[in-house]
């Protein structure tokens, strides 16, 4: 089984946030284990087992039976390191030697994409699919 | 390196002369010279004969000088744009302070003689002198005692706060930006924050700055009791909190996950949470009510200031460690 945590989030303008992954339906149908979608009420289903507002002991739990895990620059990618539960991370203007960690298998298209000021609030910046590696890149590594 | 900083305010005519002077006859010559002017309507002191003479000899004596209008936000923010220009090593100067020869020299001296030193005073005399013989320097007698460096100092010893002048490291520890602008025991909060981060604070014999009171003008020339006692409750509540190590995670989830790894390596750590569940501690608001403004304790700003490259995890390790 593996977890997938697709979304940062929600930016206080209404904007995607532009450290959300933008083919993950693409992804999904390349992979053939089961697939378990965690995060909060109001975000996209992805499929069909979507586990809305766990608690942080029940996410530790779902790591530990899981294979690995794919997720955005969230939260999630901090947890998955400190439980010591190695997955992918898709990244694309935060920049992982600051926010990532090197157990996990971090994807960053270009370092070109990351974003001037790392410390400001992400609202600053707009989403763009083109700072995202592809699902094929990311399924390879899985 | 060292920076020499001098904050002035109203003080063109008067004292501050004295102090660039002072500061210019140096037996151990800065490398650089920032004087921030905080008056409310400054000069282009280039047009004054005296100051002109003194910026001859400075670029004689090939002292790289500056003259910066400053922010009238206080002094405490003077500081800390000093404190995080770079250099290794920060001597402030008060614009009422003249030092003798060979302050600078023998405050420098100490950098090495001792390890992990923060910060080196020497005697800041105004007459008459005092006996600070018997002064501990501790925190806790700060009610109690005169400061050390009201008095001529024998040999050295080892303080946990200075004031008025001295040779501090610098980008290491943050003055306090919650001050009032008349930053009332900046100096006192800033070097027992370096003493409280295993730096030694040390008053020195042999290092005398004369400092003539003015009755006008200075960096603290503002006088509304507000103000003073706005500070005042600063300096209290550290007081309060002087045996912890305050951590305050203003900052999203991850932050506190990331955080836990650094949170078994510090001292005494007394921690407002903002998600308990991960990190267990007092309530954000809590800390809100006692410290006021949280900005001190902003992990991202603080990684702005610092133009930070490495991970969250040293940038806290930099914060309370």
């Amino acid at each position: 089984m593996i977890v997938i945590s697709p979304y940062s989030r929600p930016l206080s303008n209404g904007k995607n946030n532009p450290k959300n992954y933008p083919f993950w339906e693409e992804l999904i149908s390349m992979i053939e284990e089961p697939i378990v979608q965690i995060g909060v009420e109001g975000e996209a289903q992805l499929v069909e087992d979507f586990r809305k507002g766990l608690p942080i002991s029940q996410l530790k739990e779902l790591l530990h039976e899981c294979r690995t895990w794919i997720s955005c620059d969230s939260f999630f990618q901090h947890l998955g390191w400190i439980e010591g539960k190695k997955g992918i991370v898709l990244w694309s203007v935060s920049d992982p030697l600051i926010y990532g960690h090197p157990e996990n298998t971090n994807l960053l298209k270009d370092r070109k994409y990351l974003a001037g000021n790392q410390f400001l609030w992400w609202e600053a910046y707009d989403h763009n699919a083109e700072t995202f590696v592809s699902a094929r890149e990311v399924f390879k590594c899985l | 390196m060292i920076l020499c900083s001098v904050a002035t305010r109203g003080r063109y005519f008067t004292t501050l002369p004295l102090t660039l002077q002072a500061i210019i006859n140096q037996t151990h010559k800065v490398d650089k010279l920032i004087i921030f002017d905080d008056n409310d309507e400054p000069q282009d002191m280039r047009n004054e004969l005296i100051y002109a003479h003194f910026f001859q000899m400075l670029d004689i004596k090939g002292i790289p000088w500056e003259w910066v209008y400053a922010g009238k936000q206080g002094q405490h923010h003077i500081h800390q744009m000093a404190n995080s220009m770079g250099y290794e090593w920060v001597w402030r100067v008060d614009d009422d302070a003249i030092p003798e020869p060979n302050v600078l020299k023998r405050l420098y001296s100490f950098t090495t003689f001792f390890d992990k030193v923060g910060a080196v005073g020497g005697s800041i005399l105004t007459p008459p002198v005092m006996d600070t013989s018997r002064v501990s320097g501790t925190i806790d007698l700060i009610d109690l005692e005169p400061n050390i460096q009201w008095g001529m100092i024998e040999g050295y010893k080892k303080v946990e706060h200075l004031h008025c002048s001295f040779l501090y490291r610098a980008g290491v520890y943050n003055y306090n930006l919650n001050l009032s602008r008349v930053a009332h025991r900046e100096e006192t909060l800033f070097t027992y924050g370096l003493h409280k981060k295993g730096y030694g604070i040390y008053a020195v014999s042999n290092a005398v700055s004369w400092h003539l009171k003015n009755p006008s003008g200075g960096i603290r020339s503002e006088t509304k009791r507000e103000m003073y006692e706005h500070d005042e409750k600063i300096f209290r509540t550290h007081l309060q909190f002087k045996d912890y190590t305050v951590v305050v995670l203003n900052c999203g989830l991850g932050d506190h996950i990331v955080f836990s790894k650094v949170l078994p390596k510090i001292k005494k750590p007394l921690v407002f949470t903002c998600y308990p569940e991960v990190i267990e501690g007092k309530s954000i608001a809590e800390a809100h009510s006692i410290f006021g403004n949280l900005d001190q304790w902003n992990i991202y700003g603080q990684m702005d200031k610092w133009k930070w490259s490495q991970s969250l995890e040293k940038a806290f390790e930099r914060m309370y460690l």
